[in-house]
């Protein structure tokens, strides 16, 4: 268990390394590179001496890199250019708007994917089976910018019922004012994540329901019903773990276009407004928080994966 | 015609006479015909007439007019050659990088597979979208910044449905024989196995066109896809988002224009990869691909 703990790690090191070589690289391929960031393209000699000289801009960019590396490492992400704020401040202010708003849409997805799940495996090549493939397929097609459109039209234009723009209200604050605020763009994207679990669960409970232990239950003549309760869907937890995990990498990515809908205060419009703005440091530092976040979650769901079922080779 | 194409073209003519892929392709072809007529028409997406402005449908602009008096339905028609344009250049794009990768890497095994499938992993260590964004902060904001960032963010599904093809194909007989003659892997690869592998591809390659136009509508819409004046679907539900409480058709018809077309495209390329693979369950869209 530890070696594929460590194996796995191992593995994840050069992608971190080449993404976050990548987004240190941004700032010089954007034209001008960094001095033209910093200062602006019409920018004096001095300035540019002073800019060069003060952030080291001489150096060559592997030791750039390396310094920027163990900056970032440890929690130091540079200065946003717009507000002259500490990037990881800028941050850290955002993100528990962000997670709320995705523990709220994993939990409506999954709320809404598991059922479709197991009636259409149970169902599986009827009509209600394509039917509810159809759900996933809409829930997946549909863009959600248009889908908070048409909830803000319902709730907030026609019936007045909810706030058109959501603000963060934390939940163990004011859970009325925070369910008020969070249930539209959280309906909106848990519908996207819906098709995420709903079509992951249906593939996995297919293949559970033609494995040889129940052909066994069906043989022994116990009822659909008990297979499905007492064998299958214990079985299918193990996928579920790693539904939870895969709806919530897709909220991560999901949360930028619902957040801009709501103009919700989460880290995925700061990094929107951080590219208007070219505020490049911003978008830097968002960008790295993200993939670490959402590489963070895949590794654990792979990590629990292995855990819970002793089966899988940790290969 | 040979053999091969023809029972090709039988599959595909399979998968497509049942109601829902026929529907889709019927929907397809009207939109394309629109968007190819509308300037022989005389369609003008950029003609303001601010006496009318924020209307509502009527006989004389179906969807009714923007903020400047436009005809919001001539925009929703230009939108659909901007929005098929960009998608179909990004796909191709998509694909010309993944399948290459796919095919050395399965083919050859060993480091290149190692080294290639690392760079699969780059490319997936973020949700498409933020790589979109990431690559559009780069480049600036352009038609072909849109057009990259899209593609880019498609070529792991390409390297990944290839490489699978070449695996399943390599140790099979006739590609053996072909070796066994002495051929070089260079043609054994691209004359033996390649043409063997291209109906998943192809079928891939109409799947992601809906997550194309889906991403590139998104990116407009957060204000960092193509730019305006050109119409796109992104930017006119941007807009319209804006107008809500004036005039709430503005967004909800364009919106239901770009949500059909992505249907349409992912219920023919899901049609054509179930039967190609002689299967009936749906390749799947990668997960967290677009939102």
């Amino acid at each position: 268990m530890i070696g594929f703990v460590v194996r796995r790690l191992l593995q994840l090191l050069p992608v971190l390394l080449g993404a976050s070589a990548l987004i240190f690289a941004m700032i010089y391929a954007v034209p001008g590179g960094p001095v033209a960031v910093l200062v602006g393209e019409n920018a004096t000699e001095e300035q540019i001496a002073l800019v060069t000289q003060q952030f080291g801009l001489d150096r060559p960019v592997v030791v750039q890199y390396r310094d920027w590396l163990l900056r970032a490492l440890g929690g130091d992400l540079g200065q946003s250019l717009h507000s002259r704020e500490p990037v990881l401040k800028l941050i850290a202010e955002r993100l528990p708007a962000t997670l709320q708003l995705a523990v709220a849409a994993t939990a409506i997805g999954i709320a809404l994917g598991i059922p479709v799940a197991v009636a259409s495996a149970l169902a599986q090549g009827t009509w209600l089976d394509r039917l509810l493939s159809g759900w996933s397929a809409l829930a997946l097609g549909v863009p959600t910018f248009w889908v908070g459109i048409l909830l803000i039209l319902l709730f907030a234009v026609e019936l007045g019922l909810l706030p058109a723009a959501s603000a963060y209200v934390p939940f163990w604050e004011d859970t009325w004012q925070a369910l008020r605020h969070t249930i539209l763009p959280a309906l909106t994207l848990g519908l996207y994540v819906s098709g995420i679990s709903a079509r992951f669960l249906r593939g996995s409970l297919v293949s559970e329901l033609a494995s040889d232990y129940v052909r066994t239950a069906r043989s022994k003549g116990l009822t659909e019903r008990v297979i499905v309760q007492r064998h299958v869907l214990r079985n299918a937890m193990l996928p579920f773990i790693t539904v939870v995990g895969i709806a919530l990498a897709g909220c991560i990515g999901g949360a930028v276009v619902t957040e801009s809908v709501f103009t919700y205060p989460g880290l995925g419009r700061l990094v929107v407004q951080a590219i208007g703005t070219r505020d490049y440091p911003l978008v830097q530092g968002a960008i790295l928080v993200i993939l670490i976040i959402y590489v963070l979650i895949n590794l654990v769901v792979d990590l629990l994966y292995v855990y819970i079922d002793p089966r899988i080779e940790y290969g | 015609m040979s053999e091969a194409l023809r029972s090709g073209l039988r599959l595909v003519r399979r998968a497509l006479s049942r109601p829902a892929p026929a529907v889709s392709v019927a929907y397809l072809m009207v939109l394309a015909s629109a968007a190819l007529l509308a300037r022989p028409l005389g369609l003008d997406p950029l003609e303001e007439d601010v006496a009318r402005m924020l209307e509502g449908p009527s006989w004389e602009h179906p969807f009714g007019t923007d903020e400047l008096g436009r005809d919001i339905l001539a925009r929703a028609i230009f939108g659909a050659r901007t929005s098929l344009t960009t998608a179909a250049g990004a796909v191709l794009l998509a694909a010309a990088i993944g399948v290459p990768m796919g095919l050395v890497a399965g083919f050859f095994g060993g480091w290149r597979d190692a080294v290639l499938m690392r760079l699969v992993d780059l490319l997936l260590a973020l949700p498409g979208i933020m790589l979109a964004l990431a690559l559009i902060a780069v480049l600036g904001r352009s038609q072909a910044a849109a057009l990259v960032a899209v593609g880019l963010t498609g070529v792991p599904t390409f390297a990944r449905v290839a490489r699978a093809q070449v695996l399943s194909l390599r140790r099979r007989e006739f590609v053996l024989a072909v070796k066994a003659f002495g051929a070089s892997p260079g043609y054994t690869l691209v004359r033996t196995v390649l043409p063997n592998a291209w109906s998943p591809i192809l079928a891939q390659m109409i799947v992601l066109s809906s997550v194309a136009i889906l991403l590139e509508a998104a990116l407009a819409f957060l204000g960092v896809g193509i730019p305006p004046p050109t119409p796109s679907w992104g930017e006119m539900l941007r807009t319209g988002k804006e107008y809500l409480y004036d005039s709430p058709t503005y967004a909800v018809l364009p919106g239901l224009v770009l949500t059909l077309t992505i249907l349409a495209f992912d219920t023919i390329g899901r049609a054509l990869s179930a039967v190609l693979e002689g299967r009936d369950a749906p390749a799947g869209r990668p997960a967290g691909a677009a939102p």
